[in-house]
C-alpha cells in the first residue's frame, strides 16, 4: 500500500512526455503539408520547389510566432494561477488583453499615427508592458492583498477593466482621423492568421527571459502553490515573489499579445489539461507540458484548419472548447 | 531568546478595536510553554505576531536581539516553525511532498541527502512512514495533522509555534503528540510555544502557563500555580473543580453535582 500510489503517475508522466514531444513535430509537419501539398492538390496544381520556398518563407515565421506566442501564454497563465491561489482565472480572462488595444489606441490618439512612441515597435512595446506593469500591481495592491476570497473582485475587476478600456478605445477611435483610425486597426487587429511578426525579434529574447525567469524559479512557486501563509512561514517573502511575477507576467502578456492578438482561453485549457495529465503540483513539469501543449493546440488547429478549408478561425474553436472547459472546471470544483 | 515587548495588535486599519493590547513577556528556552484563554482571547494573533506573520500595531517582537521586522524572511524560517490552527490546501500532494517542503528555508527545494534524511526522520516521529506516499486527501483528519506537524520538525527550527496541535487528534495520538513534544525539548533542546484548549493538558506537559484574556495576559506562571480555582475563573469565567491526583492539581469541568 505504501507505494502504490505514486508508481503509476511517474509512468504516466513519461508517456505524457513521450507523446507530447512525438505530437509537436507532427504538427508542425501537418501545418506546412496543408498550406504546401494539400493546397496545390486541391487547385490541381504541382507543388515546384520554388513555390514551396515560398510557402516556407510566410509559414516558417508564422511557426515560430505562434509558438513564440504560446509557450509565453501557458508560462504566464500557470504563473498567474499560482499568483492569485486560482486554478481557473488566467491574465486574458481578466481582460488584460484589452490593456493592449488601449494604450495603442491612447497612443496614437494623443500622439497621432507617425509618432515614433507607435511606430518604434521597441518603445511601443515598452509603452504598453508598462501599462500593463502599473495594472497588474494596482491589481494586487487593491485586492489582491486585502481580500481573501479575490477571485470574484478579479473577474470583476477584469470585467470593469475591458469594458473600460474596449469602450474607451472604441470611442476614442471613432473621433480620431480617418488615417489614424487604420493605423490603430492594423496595429491591434492580430490574429492568427494576421500575425504581427515584425517584432518577432522582440518576442523571442522575451520569451527567453520570461522562461529563464520562471524556470529557475519553479520551486519557490511549489512552496507559493501552498498559499501566502505557508509560503512566508517557509521563508518566502511572499509580496516581494509577487510583484516580482506580476512583472513577469505582465512583460510576457504584452508582447503575446501584440505579436498574435488575444487568445482568451488557449492558456487555461494548456494549464488545466496539464494539471490533470501530469497529476503534479510541481511547476517544472506543468511549465514544459503546458507551453509544449498550447504551441502544440495552435499549430495543430491552424494546420487542421487550413487543411479543412475551415472558414471559422482557430482562435474560435479554442475560445469555445476552452469556455466549455471552464465551465466543467467550476461545475466540477464547485467553485471559482 | 524571544521577548515580546508592548506589543498592541488590531484587525481595524486604525486599530479602533485591538486584539491584543500591551503584551510583554519572555519565552522560556527549552521549555514548553502552554498559552491557555477563552476563544477569541488572541491567542492565535500573538503567535501570528511572534512570527512575524501579522504586522504589529505597536511594540515589537525581539528574536536574539532582533525585531523580527528586521529579520529577513528566509532567516526567520530557519528560526521559526509555525503550525497554523486551520490548514487549508489548494493543491494535492503526498505526505512526503509535504514535509519535503519542511525543507525549503534550508535547501530552497534542493534536497540534498541530509535534507532527505530529516524528512524520513520527521515522518517517523510522527509515525507516517506507512503513510508517506499516501495524498492528503486521502487521509483521516487526525493523520492530516500529523503531517502538517512532521512538516514542521522537518523545518528544524530552534522555536517551534504550535498553535492548537491536538486539534482532531484521539486521545492516544494527543498524549503521544505531547510526548513528542517533550522529546523536542529534552533530546533536540528545542523551545516550544503551544496553544492548548485542555487545561490538564497544559498542567500536565507544560512547563509554563501563559493564560490569556481579552487581549492580554491576566496571569502567568508555572503550573502548581497556575491551577487554582481562582487563576482559572479569571482566565476563563468557569468553576473548575480542582483535585489532587498523584501529586498534581486535576481539572474537572463537568457539572459539580
Ligand atoms: N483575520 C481577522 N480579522 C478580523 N478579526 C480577527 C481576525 N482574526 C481574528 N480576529 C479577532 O481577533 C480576536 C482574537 O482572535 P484569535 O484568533 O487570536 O483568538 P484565539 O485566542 O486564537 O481564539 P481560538 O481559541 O478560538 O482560536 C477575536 O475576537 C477574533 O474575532
Ligand atoms: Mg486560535
Amino acid at each position: 500500500m505504501a507505494t502504490e500510489s505514486r508508481k503509476p503517475y511517474k509512468a504516466r508522466r513519461v508517456t505524457v512526455f513521450v507523446c507530447l514531444a512525438l505530437l509537436a513535430p507532427a504538427s508542425v509537419a501537418l501545418y506546412i503539408y496543408s498550406r504546401t501539398y494539400a493546397k496545390a492538390w486541391r487547385i490541381g496544381a504541382r507543388m515546384t520547389p520554388a513555390a514551396f520556398e515560398s510557402i516556407m518563407g510566410r509559414a516558417v515565421p508564422a511557426l515560430i510566432g505562434m509558438s513564440v506566442a504560446a509557450v509565453l501564454i501557458a508560462i504566464i497563465s500557470l504563473l498567474f494561477q499560482t499568483m492569485t491561489q486560482s486554478r481557473i482565472l488566467t491574465p486574458s480572462m481578466i481582460g488584460f488583453d484589452s490593456i493592449f488595444v488601449g494604450t495603442q489606441t491612447l497612443l496614437v490618439f494623443a500622439f497621432g499615427a507617425g509618432s515614433r512612441l507607435f511606430t518604434d515597435p521597441y518603445i511601443n512595446y515598452l509603452l504598453s508592458a508598462g501599462a500593463m506593469v502599473a495594472i497588474s500591481v494596482l491589481m494586487y495592491g487593491f485586492i489582491l492583498r486585502r481580500n481573501k476570497n479575490n477571485i470574484i473582485f478579479l473577474l470583476m475587476f477584469g470585467l470593469v477593466l475591458s469594458g473600460i478600456l474596449g469602450n474607451g478605445a472604441r470611442y476614442l477611435q471613432v473621433i480620431m482621423d480617418t488615417n489614424d483610425f487604420y493605423q490603430v486597426q492594423a496595429a491591434t487587429n492580430v490574429t492568427v492568421n494576421n500575425m504581427n511578426t515584425s517584432i518577432i525579434f522582440l518576442a523571442l529574447p522575451i520569451m527567453l527571459v520570461v522562461i529563464i525567469a520562471a524556470m529557475s524559479r519553479h520551486r519557490t512557486y511549489d512552496v507559493m502553490s501552498l498559499g501566502p501563509d505557508q509560503a512566508r512561514g517557509l521563508g518566502v517573502a511572499y509580496e516581494r515573489e509577487v510583484n516580482f511575477n506580476l512583472v513577469i507576467i505582465a512583460v510576457g502578456m504584452s508582447v503575446a499579445t501584440a505579436l498574435i492578438g488575444s487568445l482568451t482561453f488557449l492558456g487555461l485549457l494548456a494549464v488545466n489539461i496539464s494539471r490533470e495529465l501530469l497529476k503534479t503540483h510541481k511547476h517544472l513539469p506543468l511549465f514544459i507540458a503546458s507551453a509544449l501543449l498550447a504551441a502544440l493546440t495552435l499549430i495543430l488547429g491552424q494546420g487542421a484548419v487550413e487543411l479543412l478549408q475551415g472558414a471559422v478561425p482557430v482562435t474560435a474553436i479554442i475560445n469555445l472548447v476552452g469556455c466549455s472547459y471552464m465551465f466543467y472546471l467550476i461545475l466540477r470544483e464547485n467553485r471559482l | 531568546m524571544i521577548e515580546v515587548k508592548n506589543v498592541s495588535q488590531s484587525y481595524n486599519r486604525h486599530g479602533q478595536r485591538k486584539t491584543l493590547e500591551d503584551i510583554n513577556f519572555s519565552v522560556r528556552e527549552h521549555t514548553i510553554t502552554a498559552l491557555v484563554g477563552a476563544n477569541g482571547a488572541g491567542k492565535s494573533t500573538l503567535l501570528g505576531v511572534m512570527a512575524n506573520l501579522l504586522p504589529a500595531l505597536s511594540g515589537s517582537v525581539l528574536l536574539d536581539g532582533t525585531d523580527v521586522r528586521r529579520v529577513k524572511t528566509n532567516a526567520m524560517a530557519k528560526k521559526v516553525a509555525f503550525l497554523k490552527q486551520t490548514q487549508l490546501l489548494s493543491i494535492r500532494v503526498t505526505v512526503n511532498d509535504l514535509v519535503e517542503f519542511g525543507r525549503f528555508p534550508h535547501c530552497a527545494g534542493r534536497l540534498t541527502q541530509l535534507d532527505r534524511d530529516k524528512v524520513s526522520q520527521a515522518l517517523e516521529y510522527m509515525n507516517l512512514t506507512e503513510l508517506r506516499e499516501r495524498y492528503l486527501d486521502e487521509l483521516s483528519g487526525g493523520q492530516r495533522q500529523r503531517a502538517f506537524i512532521a512538516m514542521i520538525l522537518a523545518q528544524d527550527t530552534p522555536y517551534i509555534f504550535l498553535d492548537e496541535p491536538l486539534n482532531n487528534l484521539d486521545v492516544k495520538y494527543s498524549v503521544e503528540m505531547m510526548k513528542i513534544v517533550q522529546r523536542l525539548v529534552s533530546e533536540l533542546n528545542k523551545t516550544v510555544v503551544m496553544v492548548l484548549h485542555d487545561i490538564n493538558f497544559a498542567a500536565a506537559y507544560a512547563g509554563y502557563i501563559v493564560a490569556m484574556k481579552d487581549g492580554r495576559i491576566i496571569r502567568e506562571g508555572v503550573p502548581e500555580e497556575m491551577i487554582t480555582r481562582e487563576t482559572l475563573r479569571a482566565v476563563f469565567d468557569f468553576d473548575f473543580r480542582i483535585e489532587k491526583y498523584g501529586g498534581k492539581n486535576v481539572c474537572l469541568y463537568f457539572d459539580n453535582e
